[in-house]
């Protein structure tokens, strides 16, 4: 045995080791470590000529399992045969999103196209294209204004609304019944004297599910909030601890705390939880969206109601939507590529098929035409058009929203004080605009 | 160490000649191929400077960085994200959990382990089955098994809460409650430390030969006395092994702790790492920089308490 020998088994493994270094740097599990492998495997993606041949790279967002990858997958064939491009599509779950888009911008390595439930951040960071170099105008004018609003930074679009859900108030009709009520309650009052009707009826009953916990709280207190004039911002000043907000929140704690009809610690109840209680039959009413009533269908076992949301005084209802987004990163080269995939995305065809594959609701004009005939979204699509959203589209949200999920809940325990939790969001969400 | 056997003694003679030839031949050979041993270390050095050292220059990098919330590096930061980790209104609560978590953890997790180990080194009918059956906990992915758990400690399905209620009592909200939540967490920390900890007890004290516990026993000495005066002192060297590993694992940890604890607000049943990730991507922060600072605290802060660990018990002087 030579060392000869030796030498080229040892050279043989630094080349395999080379390798092996240069294609890790997924690392979308360990973000502890800052930009950790792969610095420098990006960017070289997008290198081919002009007209054709080009290759973008889509991150989108997983909701769910079963439909999600196959829409993509179906997009992306049709993308490539339309235009001769090349698309590469990256799947990712909404748990770990954030940190891989965060990846990947520190890397220096951003996506072409990026499917988020945020954007004015970066558009404040002045990575995105805005909606006049990508987007054409037949598909602009298409989108509802309330989400053109919505993805608004600075008098431009950036943030382009994939897909829409509205809440919608879902009751137990069976409990309902077995409680004596007739019809879904209109105003506060109604709601409480129900909620201790069903929590009266024993056997583990509860009034109502209240996910205050950190996963999606900001959309519970938004809905009930916005039924009692409240809400995030007022023009451009923060209004968090404004007196409905304030009141709605001492509301939702008497709820918890002393009439105790919610099912136990709302304040430390995640979104996936409640819902789970609703479907075991033993809640009766619940904030929900359309993907709850997809699953209660598919069960079968839960005979629900739909129904606007309860407002403090009687007043015509509001609903809470959601809108997530899909925005463009500038690149060198790529923007006819992706001006490309938006004309393929807005088409009537695809980006209604995904909203349908997905349980969600529609972002355009023609969308809303699409799904009129579904008697079971007409619920949600009558409040569509003045739904109201969140403020997705000051950068400062992206802060705010995170110091709501996790402290909003604190509002609600026992020993909460809501007045309390409301002024050092309202202090937060001041120092971070 | 300088022990030596008659038999080793009896070829003596005859060694001191050999390994001069065998050292000058040694030599030689390395003088002519620095490079091949270079070649020879170069995937690990590689593998070291790819995975380790990259990552860690890069961790003090960014924590000297200011990020924007989207991940763009906009600027030198200085000292600002070191400081603002310091200011942190919740960090005194942070170190506080971290210290019950760590010592609780690996403290309960060394005692049972013990007594485990104990166990498994008798022979008995069965014992090569509980022997895998303990590998389980270690083998199943920590993400899965904090999961599993999280279904044991629900408030409404729990399993626990369905025992409480068969026998009349009222149900318990394991992972709500600010008592409760702690030492939930702890219980399942012991539980997967337990296999690794319990497998280092094993091979620890089959290393201790039987002789020594005939001599013990022939003087007289009884069980308890047998275990504390050669047991425990023989066995050192793999408790220290054990505890330093399983101070560095505990204090990592971090599936467990954020599992257990998604549904609480805050930073109040944090870990100094779960806080380090709440930095970065789920609280008012989302700051990366900041994140990075806290994430070089706790790679000194380990390193600080390892090295204390081992100046106390006089590690050198044991494992040599």
């Amino acid at each position: 045995m030579g060392r000869k020998t030796s030498a080229t088994v040892a050279g043989g493994m630094l080349l395999a080791v080379t390798l092996a270094g240069c294609g890790g740097g997924t690392g979308a599990g360990d973000s502890q470590q800052t930009g950790g492998g792969g610095g420098g495997s990006s960017a070289g993606t997008s290198g081919g000529g002009g007209g054709g041949g080009k290759t973008i790279k889509l991150v989108a967002a997983e909701y769910s399992k079963d439909n999600t990858a196959k829409f993509w997958n179906q997009f992306k064939a049709a993308y490539e045969k339309k235009t001769g491009n090349k698309l590469d599509v990256q799947i990712v779950s909404w748990d770990t999103i954030d940190q891989t888009s965060s990846t990947m911008i520190q890397n220096n390595s951003a996506p072409d196209v990026l499917n988020l439930n945020a954007y004015a951040s970066y558009a404040k960071d002045k990575l995105l294209y805005s909606s006049d170099e990508v987007l054409s105008p037949t598909a602009k004018a298409d989108l509802l204004p309330a989400f053109v609003k919505s993805g608004t930074y600075q008098d431009k679009m950036y943030g382009m609304p994939d897909l829409s859900s509205a809440r919608a108030f879902f009751y137990n009709k069976a409990l309902f019944k077995k409680a004596g009520i007739m019809s879904p309650p209109k105003t506060w009052a109604e709601f409480e004297a129900d909620a201790k009707k069903i929590q009266g009826l024993g056997n583990g009953s509860i009034g109502y599910a209240m996910p205050l916990g950190p996963e999606e709280a900001q959309a519970e207190f938004s809905i009930w909030t916005f039924n009692n004039g409240g809400n995030w911002k007022n023009g451009d000043s923060w209004t968090i601890n404004s007196d409905q907000n304030v009141k709605t929140l001492d509301f939702l704690k008497k709820l918890a705390t002393t009439d105790k009809v919610t099912q136990n610690n709302p304040g430390r109840t995640n979104r996936a939880d409640a819902f789970n209680l609703f479907k075991s039959g033993k809640v009766g009413m619940i904030v929900g969206f359309s993907p709850l009533a997809g699953d209660l269908d598919k069960e079968g076992k839960v005979d629900y109601g739909v129904a606007p949301m309860p407002t403090a005084d009687g007043s015509a209802p509001k609903t809470y939507g959601v809108t997530d987004y899909l925005m463009a990163f500038k690149k060198p080269g790529n923007q006819q590529a992706v001006k490309d995939f938006y004309d393929l995305y807005y088409s009537k065809d695809q980006i209604n098929q995904f909203i349908k594959a997905e349980g969600f609701l529609p972002v355009t004009q023609t969308g809303l035409d699409y799904f009129k005939s579904d008697a079971k979204l007409k619920v949600y699509l009558d409040t569509l058009p003045n739904i109201q959203l969140t403020p997705t589209d000051d950068p400062a949200w992206d802060k705010v929203k995170l110091a709501v999920q996790q402290n909003i809940g604190s509002g609600v325990g026992s020993n909460g004080d809501p007045k309390k939790t409301l002024d050092s969001l309202q202090k937060t969400a001041e120092s971070s605009s | 160490m300088t022990v030596q056997t008659g038999a080793a003694e009896s070829t003596d003679t005859a060694a001191p000649a050999r390994q001069r030839r065998r050292g000058r031949r040694r030599q030689v050979g390395s003088r002519a191929s620095v490079l091949s041993a270079l070649l020879w270390l170069g995937p690990a050095l590689l593998l070291i400077a790819g995975v380790v050292v990259y990552p860690a220059i890069e961790l003090v990098r960014a924590s000297f960085s200011r990020f924007s919330v989207t991940g763009l590096r906009l600027g030198d930061a200085g000292g600002t994200n070191y400081r603002r980790v310091l200011d942190h209104p919740d960090l005194g609560t942070v170190l506080t959990n971290t210290l019950v978590w760590v010592v609780a953890v690996v403290a309960l997790t060394v005692l049972i382990s013990l007594a485990v180990a104990q166990l498994l080194s008798k022979d008995f009918f069965g014992r090569r089955l509980v022997r895998w059956a303990l590998i389980v906990p270690w083998a199943a992915s920590l993400v899965i098994t904090a999961k599993t758990f999280v279904l044991l400690f629900d408030f409404y399905y729990g399993t626990l809460n369905t025992v409480r209620d068969h026998l009349g009592m009222a149900p318990v909200d394991y992972l709500g409650s600010d008592t409760w939540i702690m030492p939930s967490m702890i219980l399942v920390g012991v539980f997967v430390s337990i296999p690794f900890t319990a497998y280092v007890f094993i091979a620890g004290l089959s290393a201790i030969p039987d002789e020594v516990y005939e001599a013990a026993r022939i003087d007289g000495a009884g069980p308890w006395q047998i275990y504390r005066r050669i047991t425990l002192p023989l066995l050192r060297p793999a408790l220290m092994v054990a505890s330093v590993l399983n101070i560095i694992y505990v204090f990592n940890s971090f599936p467990i702790i954020y599992t257990l604890n998604d549904r609480n607000p805050g930073f109040g049943h944090d870990t100094s790492i779960t806080f380090m990730y709440k930095l970065a991507f789920k609280s008012a922060e989302k700051d990366v920089g900041m994140s990075a600072a806290a994430g070089v605290f706790n790679v000194l802060l380990i390193l600080v308490v390892v090295m204390i660990y081992l100046r106390v018990t006089r590690w050198r002087e044991e494992t040599a």
